[in-house]
């Protein structure tokens, strides 16, 4: 375990995981404890608990969480959506790919945020620029990591279903798409998480909803607890998926060894 | 054997690389070789001659610089069900089991009913013994194995000529004989016209009713062997000690070494 590409053992690396975050818990405790911050800038985990414990039960705050929530995956499914076709194109088609790929390159460079003020301008301060936003923030990406993943397919898998009959469209359905499944998984995993920050940076600038727009009211306000909260909030969301889509990584690619 | 005149035609194919820098590289000379229906014909020469690229313009993976190949006088333009390929390696999907390999080389065949389908697959896997690893995925069985379910699948799809380049190369010696013992029991059964590469020589004439030597690269046909006027069509491993076998083992091995020897001597090319 310890040893260098050791076998894994699953028990064991989920207590160390926890371990981990024990250990946080513990450092900030002590820390916060015996007064070596002032609380106004470094809450006890008590203290954040039972803020995020008052939030939840009074201020509606579930909602925001399900506004925030509902925002991310609807923006990346419409990404997803258009992004995993033309990927698949990119990589099938030279010429899909001369034509896209440059454009999109020099998009995906484009940080989000600068974004901000022209989506604002165009869709107003509604769900419509939120969704924009998202959409653009991760769908440039996409793209050009399931056309990578899509071309990683080995030469060999693909001539096969030629020579055994497969035209184009089934060739893409029944042996691209298969083969790459696994990689493409992973690429849509590690763009949820971007996607997540895109969401924060659209809901503190424009929004008077979600987690976001809630972390913001409270740093205004001073409450360093509910900040805090805020942010223990989106981590653990993020923590919860992430681990769901390993999961089911791991179940559904069980050929993979 | 009966010859039915030429099953598949060879018309001064020949094949042309371009670098990126615009070098040109002639792989095979125009090259013009007919084969018969039902025929066992096996590629030998020097290491980087051109018998993969000749085997991928058969198989429609390559388009010829010039001439053509022609198969029951149709012109080969891309690959197809008719021409069913076995590679060294990597052709086998691991997101099927090994049944669902072999009745993927039904899967685009519209005439035959799904039930008629799996009783085919089921046939085929019998035929090279795998039955009792119809579940397995790919990557828990061996090389050996993966290679057996390659050959059931391009099987299955029922093409006209099978190509096969360096099917048993990454295999251990015994492995390798137990496979063209099968492959052999296969082809007789089937009748299916066969093209297959190998670096062995006594793969070569073990397996052959003829060898097509060829040159260093550019490849062009150095000599053609008529293994069948020589051996029986029904062989077995025995046929290795006898001395028609060893005479012409002898004869094809000088051959690619002279060749190998004569292209050493007259080039400065590194060659790996
Ligand atoms: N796509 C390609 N582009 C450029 N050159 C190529 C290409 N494919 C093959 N070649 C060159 O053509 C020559 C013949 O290659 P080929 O693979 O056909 O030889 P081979 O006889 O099968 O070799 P081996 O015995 O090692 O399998 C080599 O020199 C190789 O570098
Ligand atoms: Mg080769």
């Amino acid at each position: 375990m310890f040893a260098f590409r050791a076998a894994p053992q699953a028990d064991l690396e989920l207590w160390l995981g926890i371990a981990a975050f024990i250990f946080v818990l513990a450092v900030w405790q002590l820390v916060a404890g015996l007064g070596l911050v002032h609380p106004q800038f470094l809450p006890s985990p008590l203290a954040v608990v039972s803020a995020w414990l008052a939030l939840v039960e009074n201020a509606g705050y579930l909602t925001d969480v399900g506004i925030s929530i509902a925002r991310v995956w609807v923006a990346f499914l419409a990404a997803a959506l258009l992004a995993v076709p033309l990927g698949v194109l990119m990589s099938g088609y030279r010429a899909v790919g001369a034509f896209s790929e440059p454009l999109i390159d020099f998009i995906r460079y484009l940080p989000v945020p600068a974004l901000v003020p022209l989506t604002l301008i165009w869709l107003g301060i509604g769900e419509g620029s939120k969704m924009a936003l998202l959409w653009i923030g991760t769908f440039f990406q996409l793209v050009l990591l399931v056309a990578d993943d899509a071309r990683r397919v080995p030469k060999e898998f693909i001539e096969t279903g030629r020579t055994l009959g497969a035209g184009d469209l089934a060739l893409m359905k029944d042996v691209l798409l298969r083969a790459m499944l696994p990689n493409m998984v992973d690429s849509l995993r590690i763009t949820l998480g971007w996607c997540w920050t895109y969401l924060l940076v659209a809901e503190i600038v424009a929004s008077s909803s979600g987690i976001g727009y809630e972390l913001w009211t409270a740093r205004r306000y001073g409450k360093t607890p509910e900040v805090f909260a805020g942010i223990l909030t989106i981590g653990v969301i993020g923590l919860v998926s992430d681990q769901a889509i390993r999961l089911l990584h791991r179940r559904a690619f069980r050929y993979l060894v | 054997m009966t010859r039915t005149g030429a099953f598949i035609e060879f018309r001064s194919l020949a094949k042309i690389f371009s670098d990126h820098r615009g070098r040109r590289t002639p792989v095979v000379e125009p090259l013009s070789l007919t084969v018969a229906e039902g025929e066992f014909v096996v590629f030998v020469g020097p290491s980087g001659c051109g018998k993969t690229t000749v085997m991928r313009l058969v198989g429609g993976l390559e388009t010829p610089t010039s001439g053509e190949v022609l198969i029951k006088g149709r012109k080969v333009e891309g690959p197809s069900r008719e021409k069913g390929m076995v590679f060294q390696s990597y052709s086998s999907f691991p997101w099927l089991t090994v049944f669902g390999n072999v009745r993927f080389g039904l899967k685009y065949r519209r005439d035959l009913p799904p039930a008629e389908k799996d009783r085919i697959a089921r046939r085929y896997l019998d035929l090279v013994g795998l039955t009792a690893f119809a579940d397995f995925y790919i990557s828990r069985i061996s090389g050996g194995m993966r290679q057996r379910v390659a050959i059931a699948r391009t099987l299955a799809a029922d093409p006209l000529v099978l190509l096969m380049d360096e099917p048993f190369g990454a295999l251990d010696a015994l492995t390798r004989e137990r496979l063209q013992l099968q492959l052999l029991q296969l082809r007789n059964a089937e009748g299916k016209t066969v093209i297959f590469v190998t670096h062995d020589v006594d793969e070569a004439v073990f397996l052959a009713d003829r060898i097509i030597v060829f040159s260093a690269r550019p490849a062009r046909v150095l000599r053609d062997v008529r293994v069948s006027e020589v051996l029986p069509r029904d062989r077995t491993m025995e046929v290795m000690e006898t001395a028609p076998f060893r005479k012409l083992r002898r004869e094809v091995l000088a051959l690619i070494r002279d060749e190998e020897t004569r292209t050493e001597a007259g080039t400065t090319e590194a060659n790996f």
